[in-house]
């Protein structure tokens, strides 16, 4: 397969607009800019284009979303790349920094747009620094500012680096934390398309939807869309880590095999040992098992939608056999719990609650029924909330929990013999019909 | 922005067919068709939903998700279901989840028996827990604030007074500390949350989280009673509900009403309640006896004082203020008129002549208060609503923040709102009306200074509703400008003009003014004004004052002249309800006056609403209806005045007041009428023009031109209520830093304000806001008050310490 995003991914010095340009950088915004917007809107229509931050939008239809008018139009490049597992728009911002201007510049020429933003996670501070400066020849070179390339387009550009919280990845947090307010979920609808940053229709893509612009003005859509399956078109960087003998970012062609990801990339679990359950697309999607059933998946956004779980951010983790699936969903729920804005009530409670429940299963103290009670918060928590965070948690957990309910059973046994504490289900010690032993 | 057309639209509910007003949020339109949606972070009051707390899950046909009732508005056919068995889990679940760490400590919360999280988890929730974990722990209470502890075990974290501190009142000062389970309300570095609005969070509070300090562990909701009336402690007549144990006022809670306070209130209003029930109240009449006042019978005292008041004659000034109604000073103005013969009535702290009055009172330059909200501009012209009519604050800013209103400010001295404003001029202390004329030329297109141009601009720019909220003492010019502006006769546009006493259009209206009589009547012998009466008593031109509900000395501008003319008056006759320092040193009888927890009567507001002030507890002590008083004070000087209760002296306000004609008590009620909506508006004098407009000219000085403004907390309630002592201001005088630097003051520093050999002490505070040359001190202060200066040009030098002097 031919590579998009990561193609000259490793040549030294891609992250200046010298060797970029070299590389053809920016002949696409050329190209795109001789387009009428309308047609560049159709290419990314037409190309079927995904979103790559984890819910998995249309990019196209967002743009085209955006309400005509004479108000302000935003673009904000969401590089809050904070979920558990991800780590590959750091690898595009730091070795390819350009390629996702140009894609912001092309977007939001689309969108209309003259002002944009990249709000990228505080941690990332090698990033935001390298971004900076590519900023600073874009500006220089004439493709970011007033009239670029002579067009009637202009764009401002700002990195806004985060404080560090998960939740201003969420897109509404993002605009509020942008705004400078504490960076907590907006209630939707109003739809950030329609009032997004300073009450402005705003279009928000992740860093991987934004790099991969170009590549459809490059191609042209109808070709772009003949990568990868029916409804998850192209290529796809996948973030694989945990128990695989190579980990790290592949970029495939949606539809892949699950397997040959797995193992084929990134080498498979270490000798001797069995994928117990992977999550395919961040902590926050529900677990596959290691079973041949799921490991034959295709890895595409349908078909794990199908399979009860999420394609998400693509990032695939893999737990052996080594690992205990307690600990597994301790520390999933620990993250949520930790990384829970505290707005509304299911998740604020229900994240704290349940990952109290985990954490006395792994004290001993827990009994079987916990579980039952574990699967009820979380079913309480699904659907409820302000945002998708209390989901993030509650989906990954039941998911182990009903498909690992044995091994839970087990832990919480053997974990209570530990701790000292009486069998929870204690075997009777007689046979309950005297002489019914023959 | 004017108000939105409604539409009422048919959805479906429960099953049933419910007609409602189209886009109300789902919460309310369920109202319609008498179903109850459980809602805690809900508060229309707060502004636009924000669906934190889920309780109000509700399934809407054709959308898969479960949806927040609070934020969904409802849509013509829409189909909603709230009594299906997955609402009914959703809601249960989010009740189990509030009350994971709540505390359950329910018999010993204040809240308790009035808790919507109790009536909630006893109508929606389980009944059972399934946590077993410890719950979270905070230090408690703790004080957020001297009047408000905050118990952050009991916090469902709704956000409501985060939300009402940064989006209502404004003060920025709530934020929430930490995040997720974690989460508390607090301020942002821990000091107490002080603001004149603070105390409507202890209302918004759905549980036992905020509870008012003063109010903690007195009572029970078993053991209360409510009783609605209205405040009387500045001219917002906010409507208030008692919370009476006992006999006695233990809380004041907002009677929500949209026309008037659209359900806050202020601090002052909701705490000073405290002063009903001190020892420092008069409840008894008193006579001064050898110098000292002392207790008498009711019979001695009315003796003594119709004795006195007979001896003066026409030589009495009398002076009606504070919370008198309607009634009392109807009542006063016709003992003074017919049984003394003395025209000598005042009610206004600077003096507006009849004429203006007329004009800017008239029906068809009348703005009401929601007016404010929904105009295209508001003007606030000479006035500081916070100070001066403190729920307007609320309001303006309501308008700015949801629906745009542009806010201009015309003021001397920085206003609390110039952060709202699209547009604050400044003019000199004192040029108020001078500034007035000026907008009324720019209106008409003569020539007039940038500043008044640049807001005539912006108020024609925004759009044709314009509301002028104004202080009387800009008189006649206010009523040029709204005709000049186009505003007359037009609905949503107009005056809203704050008069200097709680009830001071009501006062004008029955006629309590030197020349005009109940109605705005013309009077054949006009008498002296206020400032007049001072200058006649203290060159022994009037023997005799009648105060009510006025101590000049603490109320009025001219302290020395007025200390001069209450010495040299022979009878000093106070209605008053504590002995502040005119009283006490120059009173020779005293009457006391109610509470308005026990008054009877009624009051005007600015906006022309009557409005009913209806006893709450019994009178206290020896107390006796202030219109009783003044009939057995009329009886006892040969007016019979026919009144027996406050009934019948309301009837006689409707009978000599045309445009009240016909007014009862059964027709105010408990909501208010505005008269300008009855028929007998119509018998409203015809304006007869306006004075000259030629306004004075502000004095120039060498010095620094002296402004004055009277503290919302600059009152005797506030300081006879212990709670809200720690509010009672000191003396301060306000300038530019420019200024302070070419006199080598420093922000803090104690300095002497001089003017003409009078002298107060103030402690400098630095605002850049303030023009240089302009300088700002209290009124109504105990002592240092801005009135002891005799001019209006100071100079200001450091205060002697007594170490130095020493």
């Amino acid at each position: 397969m031919e590579k998009l995003l990561f193609k000259d991914i490793d040549e030294p010095g891609l992250n200046t607009i010298d060797v970029y340009r070299r590389r053809g950088g920016y002949e696409r915004l050329r190209k795109a800019l001789a387009m009428p917007r309308e047609a560049v809107l159709n290419e990314l229509l037409a190309s079927g284009l995904r979103g790559r931050g984890g819910a998995g939008f249309a990019m196209g239809k967002k743009v085209s979303f955006l309400p005509k008018g004479a108000m302000d139009v935003y673009l904000c490049c969401n590089a809050d790349e904070s979920e558990p597992g991800t780590f590959k728009d750091r690898e595009i911002m730091q070795k390819n920094p350009h390629l996702l201007i140009e894609g912001i510049i092309i977007a939001a020429y689309a969108a209309g747009a003259n002002k944009a933003f990249i709000y990228i996670r505080g941690e990332y501070v090698l990033q935001a620094d390298i971004l900076d400066a590519a900023i600073a020849e874009a500006y220089a070179a004439g493709f970011l500012g007033e009239n670029i390339l002579g067009s009637d387009h202009s764009l401002s550009l700002v990195v806004h680096r985060g404080a560090g919280a998960y939740i201003c990845g969420e897109e509404t947090a993002l605009l509020d934390s942008l705004e400078g307010k504490r960076g907590n979920p907006r209630l939707k609808p109003p739809f950030p398309a329609n009032q997004g940053l300073y009450q402005g229709p705003t279009l928000i893509n992740n860093v991987e939807t934004l790099s991969t612009v170009p590549f459809i003005i490059e191609m042209g859509g109808e070709e772009y869309a003949k990568l990868g399956v029916e409804n998850s078109t192209g290529t796809k960087l996948v973030s694989i880590s945990g128990h695989v003998k190579r980990p790290g970012n592949y970029e495939i062609e949606l539809g892949m095999r699950s397997r040959d990801i797995i193992y084929g990339l990134a080498g498979g679990p270490p000798d001797g040992r069995k994928v117990k359950l992977w999550f395919p697309g961040g902590s926050s999607s529900p677990v596959l098992t290691g079973s041949d059933e799921d490991l034959d998946l295709p890895y595409d956004f349908d078909t794990m939608a199908k399979a009860g779980t999420m394609l998400g951010s693509g990032a695939i983790i893999v737990v052996d056999d080594s690992t205990s699936v307690v600990e597994v969903a301790y520390k999933t729920a620990y993250f949520y719990r930790h990384e829970s804005c505290g707005k509304c009530t299911p998740c604020r409670e229900g994240t704290n609650w349940t990952l109290k429940m985990l954490d006395r299963i792994r004290k001993g103290e827990a009994t079987p029924m916990d579980l039952d009670i574990i699967a009820s918060v979380c079913e309480n928590i699904m659907g409820h909330c302000l945002c998708v965070l209390g989901d993030a948690m509650a989906m990954p957990v039941s998911s182990m929990v009903k498909k690992f309910r044995a091994e839970f059973e087990e832990e919480i046994e053997r974990r209570r013999q530990e701790a000292d504490l009486a069998s929870a289900m204690p075997e009777p010690e007689l046979p309950l019909i005297q002489g019914a032993v023959a | 922005m004017p108000r939105p057309e409604i539409k009422m639209i048919t959805f479906s509910i429960d099953g049933r067919e419910v007609q409602a007003p189209e886009n109300t949020m789902l919460v309310d339109a369920a109202k319609y068709g008498d179903v109850e949606i459980p809602v805690f972070c809900y508060e229309p009051k707060l502004g636009q939903p924000v669906g934190a707390c889920r309780m109000c899950l509700v399934e809407i046909e054709g959308i898969p998700k479960l949806q927040t009732a609070c934020s969904t508005p409802v849509k013509d056919g829409m189909v909603v279901h709230t009594q299906t068995q997955r609402v009914h889990e959703a809601q249960e679940a989010v009740v189990e989840f509030l009350l994971l760490n709540h505390p359950l400590d329910c018999p010993v919360c204040d809240k308790g028996g009035e808790c919507p999280l109790q009536d909630i988890s006893f109508g929606w929730g389980g009944g059972r827990s399934r946590f077993v974990e410890p719950k979270r722990h905070f230090q408690k209470p703790l004080e957020l604030s001297p009047l408000i502890a905050i118990d952050r075990e009991r916090c469902i974290l709704c956000y409501r007074c985060v939300r009402y501190s940064q989006e209502v009142s404004e003060d920025y000062q709530l934020v929430l500390q930490e995040r997720g389970a974690a989460s508390y309300v607090a301020t942002f570095d821990g000091h107490p949350y002080v603001a004149p609005f603070s105390g409507n969070i202890v209302e918004l509070c759905p549980v036992g989280a905020l509870t008012s300090k003063p109010y903690r562990f007195r009572a029970r909701p078993w053991d209360i009673e409510g009783a609605g009336t209205v405040c009387t402690m500045c001219p917002g007549q906010c409507n208030v509900t008692l919370t009476v144990r006992d006999d006695r006022v233990l809380r004041v809670l907002a009677r929500d009403h949209e026309e008037v306070d659209d359900g806050w209130l202020c601090d002052r209003g909701r705490f000073a309640y405290q002063s009903f029930h001190v020892d420092e109240r008069i409840t008894s009449p008193l006579v001064r006896v050898d110098g000292e006042l002392r207790p008498v019978p009711w019979d001695h005292a009315l003796d003594v004082a119709a004795d006195a008041l007979k001896r003066a004659g026409g030589a009495v000034g009398a002076l009606a203020g504070g919370g008198t109604t309607n009634e009392e000073g109807f009542l006063l103005q016709r003992i003074a008129r017919e049984a003394l013969g003395s025209p000598h009535l005042d009610s206004q702290r600077a003096p507006v002549d009849r004429r203006s009055l007329l004009a800017i009172g008239d029906p068809g330059l009348q703005a009401t208060v929601p007016d404010i909200e929904y105009a295209h501009a508001v003007l606030v012209l000479d006035t500081e609503p916070v100070d001066e009519m403190a729920i307007l604050d609320l309001r303006i800013r309501k308008g700015v923040r949801r629906r745009r209103v542009r806010l201009a400010v015309a003021s001397a001295r920085p206003s609390a709102l110039d952060g709202n404003a699209a547009l604050s001029v400044r003019f000199a202390p004192g040029g108020g009306p001078a500034f007035a004329a000026e907008l009324v030329a720019a209106a008409r297109g003569e020539a007039a200074s940038d500043d008044a141009r640049a807001v005539v601009d912006l108020l024609r720019g925004a759009g044709e509703d314009v509301v002028i909220v104004a202080s009387e003492r800009v008189g006649a010019a206010l009523a040029a400008l709204a005709d000049a502006l186009g505003l007359r006769d037009r609905d949503g546009a107009g005056l809203i003009v704050v008069p200097s006493s709680a009830n001071g259009r009501g006062l004008r209206e029955v006629g309590v003014l030197p020349d005009a009589g109940p109605g705005l009547a013309p009077v054949a012998r006009p008498g002296l004004h206020a400032a007049e009466m001072a200058r006649a008593g203290a060159e022994g031109e009037l023997t005799a004052f009648w105060l009510h509900g006025v101590d000049p000395l603490r109320d009025l501008p001219y302290r020395e002249r007025w200390e001069q003319a209450l010495d040299r008056a022979t009878d000093v006759i106070a209605h008053a309800a504590f002995l502040t320092e005119g009283i006490r040193e120059h009173a020779t009888v005293v009457f006391p006056v109610e509470a308005y927890a026990e008054k009877d009567g009624t009051l005007t507001h600015p906006d022309g609403r009557l409005q009913r002030v209806r006893p709450g507890i019994g009178l206290q002590g020896r107390n006796r209806y202030g219109w009783q008083v003044l009939a057995d004070l009329g009886r006892r000087l040969g007016l019979e005045l026919r009144v027996l209760t406050a009934g019948m002296a309301l009837a006689e306000v409707a009978a000599a007041v045309p445009f009240y004609a016909g007014l009862t008590q059964d027709e105010i009620g408990g909501r208010g009428i505005r008269w300008q909506e009855r028929e007998a508006a119509s018998a409203y004098p015809r304006p007869e023009g306006l004075p000259d407009l030629a306004a004075p000219t502000v004095r120039e000085g060498a010095g620094l031109r002296l402004g004055t403004f009277r503290s919302i907390w600059a009152s005797p309630e506030v300081e006879h209520s212990p709670a809200l002592r720690f509010l009672v201001p000191r003396q301060r005088v306000e300038m530019a830093p420019a200024d302070a630097d070419r006199l080598g003051l420093g922000d803090g520093q104690r300095v002497v304000v001089s003017a003409n050999g009078s002298r107060v002490e103030a402690t400098v505070t630095l605002r850049h806001a303030v023009p240089a040359g302009s300088v700002f001190l209290q009124d109504g202060l105990v002592r240092d008050a801005a009135n002891t200066l005799t001019g209006s040009v100071v100079e200001i030098r450091p205060a002697v310490t007594s170490e130095v002097a020493g």
